[in-house]
């Protein structure tokens, strides 16, 4: 791998102040818990999906900044640990129109279960544990 | 595209001199408000000379204990800048190249 | 006197880290083979443990998350995934262990076959963990676990020489029949025992089950304070009993019923029987403690619903998580294994999850995004600082001290 160059310091100018939350991708939000509107946990953040550019192409001036569409979970999370990538039909994607706050963890504005990312909990649940004795009921 | 294709690319000015490689993508909620939450837009990339690697949270400026630990990572991680969205002529999986006169700000966040 | 009947967790805890199977072995082989020179290890490792245990009890109390979503979020997918990997199999190890632990304790009480009690044991851990409610479960396992006091008693009624206990303990050096390998190979799996990081799982896990707040902080503390330094007590009266009875008479501990050797010597049959039924607690314990932390660990890495507050229905991979802990681990006893051989071997994967599980705890408890006003002290900070260090030195020296010494023999 080639060295980097370092900029000199007195080339690095002060940050501009942003308006609103600020949010570091990797810091604010990768790896943090999922939780539903009941507080109920659904998943993880495996990975952020960004809207544009198309990747590689040159990015004409003006054009408008991405935004996070949704975030991601499922085999996004095995593919970040050993490379590769899924195709997108493979994403299980939970909508950032959802996401109600950020914080230690991501809160949602819906329930679990109206998420395609609780599919296997779901099944678990209905196809095992709830078929054993006393799995729907409180411990006593 | 996912995160996961930008962070830890390389990063090389308009000539292809390398500056170093993407450690954080970074947002701002500061459109206005959609359903729940704004949109998160993308200010720009964090680059830093070294290594991609996780800062561990030492990036923000008020978290600086355990001292060594702070130092370390501090020092790991000397000489990371940001680099606005405008300034970004290609971004992919292959790597980010940025415009000729890019601007290089201070990555820290304030708090 | 709530906040007295308030620290089951931390015995029913520190019971898994110190007195487990693995460890009542563990112990006895130590003191009849090195008497009490390596005391000071189980002091350093009672430290460690209510430090870091007690910060992620804080995590867990101020912040509401749990040790192993805090090593995810902090360390990322990778290094997360290698340490959910080590504690995995230290946990399946163990449970392996105990389940087979509880199975020797009634074969000594009752003369059946151990093989034959292994199903019983499978059984009433998965109906504990299924059914019954984590208060109960931490204060009836806790409570009767202590009759393990059994050990401090008997080394009273032994009339041991004090003065050369103490000289051994405050004086220690390598036995001359031991080389330095062995003695240093068990101060780091004595260390390592104290340590584990199923701990600091179950403990702050415990606490999201037990919805401790800020408020609780103390009894938190209470918690630790209280249930480490017994556990290590607990530890040493063992150690020491042996060191009486089992090191003159060149005897050395293979089994449970050589541990037991100087309690009957001292107490006869009665003592025996508290005996064993603070080992069938003991080992009952670190069983839910080690099952519900291969539970806990998974669900809090990928973000699955969990905790027994919960129905099982609304934790649904959390319960078949460990319903496959459980019979995977009796899978393993089939085989015919000695199950307290089982757990020397997590020596190995204790080196890669302990700077892993111990790094990130103190990362976060200095985090005011998680933390408010509540981020670590400087003096904890420097302390903790210290202990990673010594982790670090113990992780590395583990596997090289292992493979010279062929595991202590």
């Amino acid at each position: 791998m080639r060295k980097a160059k370092p900029l000199p310091a007195q080339d690095i100018k002060p940050a501009p102040r942003q308006a609103g939350l600020v949010l570091d991708a990797q810091l604010h939000l990768l790896d943090r818990q999922i939780l539903d509107v009941d507080g109920v946990p659904v998943t993880t953040v495996d990975d952020v999906e960004l809207s544009g550019p198309a990747p590689g192409e040159p990015i004409p001036e003006g054009t408008e900044a991405p935004h996070i569409t949704a975030l991601l979970t499922g085999a996004v999370l095995g593919t970040r640990i050993f490379g590769g990538r899924p195709p997108s039909s493979r994403f299980i994607r939970i909508p950032w129109e959802v996401v109600a706050g950020v914080d230690t963890v991501v809160s949602l504005g819906v329930r679990a279960n109206s998420l395609d990312a609780s599919w296997l909990e779901r099944w678990m649940r209905d196809q095992i544990i709830a078929k054993i004795p006393g799995g729907r009921h409180d411990p006593e | 595209m996912i995160l996961n294709d930008l962070l830890g690319t390389d990063v090389v000015d308009s000539t292809g001199q390398r500056l170093g490689e993407v450690s954080d993508v970074r947002f701002a909620l500061d459109a206005a408000p959609a359903q729940l939450l704004s949109r998160a837009r993308m200010v720009g990339v964090v680059v830093c000379p070294r290594t991609a690697t996780s800062f561990l949270g030492y990036e923000r400026m008020d978290v600086n204990q355990p001292w060594p630990l702070a130092q370390l990572l501090r020092w790991r991680h000397r000489g990371s800048f940001l680099v606005l969205w405008e300034d970004i002529a290609v971004m992919g999986p292959d790597g980010v190249r940025l415009r000729s006169e890019f601007t290089a700000y201070e990555s820290t966040l304030p708090r | 006197m709530k906040r007295l009947l308030g620290v089951a967790l931390g015995i029913l805890t520190a019971i898994g880290g110190f007195v487990d199977i693995g460890d009542l072995v563990t112990n006895a082989v130590v003191g009849s083979r090195f008497g009490l020179s390596l005391a000071w290890v189980v002091l350093v490792g009672v430290v460690g443990i209510c430090l870091f245990a007690n910060m992620s009890g804080r995590v867990a109390a101020v912040s509401g998350r749990a040790t192993f979503e805090v090593i995810r979020e902090r360390m990322g997918a990778r290094a997360g995934l290698a340490n959910l990997t080590a504690s995995f199999l230290i946990n399946l190890m163990t449970v392996t262990a105990e389940i087979g632990g509880i199975a020797l304790a009634l074969q000594l009480a009752s003369g059946v076959s151990y093989m034959l009690w292994v199903p019983f044991a499978l059984i009433a851990v998965w109906l504990v963990i299924w059914r019954v409610k984590f208060s109960i479960m931490e204060n009836v396992t806790g409570l009767v676990g202590l009759s393990l006091v059994v050990f401090a008693v008997a080394l009273f009624l032994l009339k041991p020489d004090w003065g050369s206990l103490a000289s051994q303990a405050l004086h220690p050096s390598v036995p001359s029949e031991e080389g330095p390998g062995t003695y240093w190979y068990y101060a780091i799996a004595l260390f390592g025992a104290a340590m584990t990081p199923y701990e600091v799982f179950f403990f702050s896990s415990g606490a999201v089950e037990e919805r401790w707040k800020v408020k609780d902080l103390v009894q938190s503390r209470i918690n630790v304070l209280l249930g480490f330094p017994l556990g290590g007590f607990l530890s040493l009266a063992i150690a020491a009993c042996a060191a009486v009875v089992l090191l003159p008479a060149g005897i050395s501990v293979t089994t449970l019923s050589q541990v037991a050797l100087p309690v009957i010597q001292a107490g006869g049959q009665l003592a025996l029987a508290v005996l064993i039924l603070g080992v069938v607690a003991a080992t009952f314990g670190a069983a839910l403690e080690t099952t519900l932390s291969s539970g806990y660990t998974l669900a809090q890495f990928f973000g699955w619903s969990w905790g027994k507050f919960r129905r099982p229905a609304e934790a649904a991979r959390f319960h078949v998580a460990m319903i496959v802990v459980l019979l995977a681990g009796v899978a393993v006893l089939a085989t015919g294994v000695d199950p307290i051989l089982v757990t020397e071997y997590s020596v190995v994967f204790s080196a890669i999850a302990l700077p892993l599980t111990y790094l990130p705890i103190l990362i976060v408890a200095n985090d005011p995004q998680y933390m408010g006003k509540h981020v670590n002290g400087r003096a904890v900070n420097i302390v903790a600082f210290v202990y990673l260090v010594i982790i670090l030195v113990a992780s590395v020296a583990a596997i090289p001290l292992m493979i010279a010494t062929g595991a202590g023999a």
